[in-house]
């Protein structure tokens, strides 16, 4: 099954898609982290959330882009954490798919899907600021919008997470 | 405890004056401690937070603070962690606290209520 948990930042979806990784039982569990520690602010993310992780029985694998060639033990249940950071990845950093970002991420999740139990996805609400941005973060949210909606297909749950409380758009708690 | 959120302009507080009458109401804005602490309902508690970051004071034990010492509080809050992750460090801070802040009181709450469009939905009411 494939569990996309979305949300605003400091929403509480970490916690949530956690819980929903422990709540499918005992298995062999992976924490694909994407986000790339490029400085202080980063790194200091990257320890709370190993903090919140530590003690849940998860192996981590770092991964930054190219999640189509990840070889992941069968059976296993996955957390990917966070695809705003993967596309992010793929569209700026040397060696990422720029612009074949979209396809490239989705041919990546369908690959994961394809070998391990349940994967849950962690992704992030960044449409609603009204801000207009320049081009390049335009793009980014075009390219997040477009792989959310694409997931949401795949998916079995959505689920959106507003401060803790599981708002199901897709789905339900006994899905 | 009560909360009443969304996004800006949606008739949050509207909202909450029609739900509850009787409540006179504290301005986030405007507010010490001392009176966030003793209020019945706050109006903009968002920008409680915003105020305080930007004085340099701590408001990491603020939701454990309310919930000991105001846990009746009606709070108004504005959702505001629901775009692109800004390049400033200090709106990216006070964006966060109010996603952790208000995580915690929800968690501690018998009744949310999300208004969009001036319509709230009740997203938990335990």
């Amino acid at each position: 099954m494939m569990v996309l948990v979305t949300g605003g930042s400091g929403s509480g979806k970490s916690a949530f898609a956690e819980t929903r990784v422990l709540s499918f039982g005992d298995a062999r569990r992976i924490y694909i982290a994407t986000m790339f520690p490029f400085d202080l602010e980063c790194r200091r993310r990257i320890d709370r959330h190993r903090r919140m992780r530590s003690g849940k029985g998860f192996e981590t694998v770092e991964r930054y882009t190219n999640l189509k060639d990840l070889v992941l033990p069968k059976d296993s249940v996955v957390l990917l954490e966070c695809m705003s950071n993967l596309a992010a990845n793929e569209m700026f950093q040397d060696g990422g798919a720029h612009e074949k970002t979209v396809d490239e991420i989705l041919s990546g999740v369908r690959e994961v899907l394809s070998q391990v139990k349940h994967l849950v996805i962690v992704t992030n609400e960044i449409f609603s600021d009204g801000e207009l941005y320049e081009e390049e973060t335009r793009t980014y949210q075009k390219y997040l919008g477009e792989i959310n909606q694409a997931l949401a297909v795949m998916a079995d749950e959505v689920v959106e997470v507003v401060y803790g409380i599981p708002v199901y758009h897709k789905g339900g708690a006994d899905a | 405890m009560e909360m009443i959120i969304g996004g800006a302009f949606q008739g949050k507080s509207a909202y909450a004056r029609k739900e509850h009458p009787r409540i006179t109401w504290t301005d986030g804005e405007a507010a010490d401690e001392t009176a966030l602490l003793s209020a019945r309902g706050v109006l903009g508690f968002e920008k409680y937070i915003r105020k305080e970051l930007a004085a340099g004071h701590n408001v990491a034990d603020l939701a454990e603070k309310l919930i000991a010492k105001n846990p009746e509080v009606v709070l108004v809050s504005e959702e505001v962690g629901y775009g692109v992750v800004p390049a400033d460090a200090f709106v990216r801070e006070y964006r966060e606290a109010v996603g952790r802040i208000c995580t915690k009181l929800a968690a501690h709450s018998t009744k949310v209520t999300r208004v969009v469009c001036g319509i709230g939905t009740v997203i938990k009411n335990a």
